[in-house]
């Protein structure tokens, strides 16, 4: 009978909290969206099903060593950790008692010293991290993970297009107003009591407007940690919805005679054109602003790879099996974010309000900002493609082809739209350079 | 009094991050543009080496068929003269 009463309090049903049940139903519903309505499936599959893991009860994937033992050791294991850590424990209290007194010194308060010594007495005891746990340290919290995945979509962009026609980087920097606009909004927001977002959580929910996934974690994981789960599900979801979002707001703001423009065929680009510009990009953030050099360095190193021509198998592999593994790896690592704990907040719901209305001020400044050009220039500009400037490499490039040819069944914009759209990619990733340096 | 501060901490991001994107992009704009025309100037227009190109190829192409075709017939001739006996 006290056999049979271990197992089952040692079952997941016994264990299981209000809060991981909700989580595992998020992490189904996450899935669910990539499988059936096929929202960015090569992340929020990974993302969804990792979200699920972190919350399987006692199984502890997600957590540390050190946070696995004060969850589930031995009272002499936990006196053992609360000495390391300089914790002193009520003898009467029972272990329970013990178990929170613990986790709120580990919160707040140890010493790395202390930590690492009580995190050696948890493995000594036959604790050990968590699989999510490290895929978390390794590959996100040392933000190697989204500069591998921006490395391969560096060797999978063609500058071509941009190049061709260089005045559509501004189309790309208007759209980043979405980024800052969002931050000022989530300032505003916790200026008037509604949410508590400090400046730095502020930056990092704005960058989702960037539509970038990469660079979003990646910023996520350097100024706000705590919120990176939900950033990371805000950035991929939205940009799932790039199709849904965007069209109203272009439609909204443009004429149908503005969308029925046509652009003038762009000029053939020279191979040592699109040779020359990684390094030029790169000459430039070495100037300008070092603290992108992360992101931009191994985006202009990716693109060089792909257009110098003369190392096909690497630019192949970091365009196809590396950026595979590391996205795996990421995706998971994103879900171990995704713990009851942390994620069932109302400042989750306020980063996914808050994320939407970055999409929208992104694709509306990028819009007016076409128009604008469109004004001064002499060389016709159609304000579709301005919508294309939030970076979400194709798709929003695609949309904008899509809207323009409602309009007119002959206008194609696609290629113009590329020009907008990779520019979207390096403005956002200046964008995170200069929040990383202002406030990292 | 911390709120406003907040604010005005925003406000200054925002404007100095706005500020900069379009700084550092208008740069890249002007360096890609100056880029684009001294390759232009130096390297002549790649669609001169293209036609050479094209003009080489089904140059050679036709002369390849043309050893084919006589190949063939060659084959072909053989064939025949092997039948009839």
């Amino acid at each position: 009978m006290d056999k049979l009463l271990t197992l089952w309090e040692g079952s997941g049903l016994y264990n299981l909290e209000l809060g991981q049940l909700v989580m595992v139903v998020v992490g189904l519903l996450l899935l669910y969206l990539a499988i059936y309505k096929k929202f960015e499936p090569l992340l929020l599959v990974p993302i969804g099903f990792g979200g699920i893991l972190a919350n399987i009860p006692e199984a502890g994937l997600a957590i540390s060593a050190l946070d696995q033992a004060i969850a589930v050791a031995r009272p002499a294991v936990l006196q053992q950790i609360a000495s390391a850590l300089g914790a002193t424990l009520d003898p009467l209290a029972g272990a329970d008692a013990w178990r929170e007194t613990l986790k709120l010194v580990v919160g707040n308060g140890s010493s790395p010293d202390q930590l690492r010594a009580a995190h050696d007495i948890a493995s000594f005891a036959g604790y050990s991290d968590g699989l999510l746990y490290v895929f978390y340290s390794m590959a996100i919290a040392t933000g190697i993970a989204p500069l591998i995945i921006f490395m391969g979509v560096g060797a999978m962009t063609d500058f071509g297009p941009l190049l061709a026609n260089p005045r559509t980087l501004f189309l790309g920097a208007a759209a980043q107003f979405g980024i800052f606009a969002t931050l000022f909004g989530a300032v505003a927001m916790s200026a008037m009591g509604w949410m508590d977002f400090t400046l730095n959580q502020s930056a990092a929910i704005g960058i989702i407007g960037g539509a970038d996934g990469p660079t979003s974690i990646y910023v996520s994981s350097m100024l706000a940690p705590e919120l990176l789960g939900a950033i990371a599900v805000a950035a991929y979801a939205y940009m799932a919805l790039v199709p849904l979002i965007q069209p109203p707001i272009m439609r909204l703001l443009t004429t149908q005679k503005e969308r029925e423009i046509k652009m003038t065929q762009l000029r053939p680009v020279s191979k040592l054109e699109k040779v020359v510009f990684p390094l030029l990009l790169l000459m430039l953030v070495a100037l300008f602003l070092p603290d992108a050099a992360p992101l931009l360095g191994m985006f202009c190193f990716g693109n060089l790879m792909r257009e110098c021509g003369v190392v096909e198998r690497l630019s192949d592999t970091a365009q196809n099996a590396l950026i595979n593994i590391v996205t795996i790896v990421l995706g998971l690592a994103v879900g171990s974010k995704l713990m009851a704990e942390s994620f069932l907040a109302l400042e989750t719901l306020g980063i996914m309000a808050l994320g939407m209305v970055a999409f929208a001020i992104g694709t509306a400044s990028g819009v007016v900002m076409a128009k604008v050009m469109n004004i001064v220039s002499r060389m016709p500009i159609n304000p579709l493609i301005g919508a294309a400037g939030v970076s979400a490499v194709p798709m929003a490039a695609r949309v904008a082809n899509k809207v323009g040819l409602e309009s007119n069944p002959h206008n194609f914009l696609l290629m113009h739209a590329m020009g907008p759209n990779v520019a979207g990619v390096i403005g956002s990733a200046v964008a995170a350079g200069v929040m990383i340096k202002y406030l990292g | 009094m911390q709120d406003s501060e907040l604010l005005h901490d925003g406000l200054a991001l925002m404007a100095l991050g706005m500020g900069f994107v379009f700084v550092f992009l208008t740069v890249l704009v002007v360096s890609v543009t100056l880029m684009s025309k001294l390759i232009g100037r130096f390297q002549p227009a790649p669609i001169a080496s293209n036609t050479n190109k094209t003009t080489l190829s089904p140059a050679a192409t036709s002369d390849q068929d043309g050893e084919t075709l006589a190949v063939i017939s060659a084959a072909v001739h053989r064939y025949r003269m092997a039948r009839r006996r």
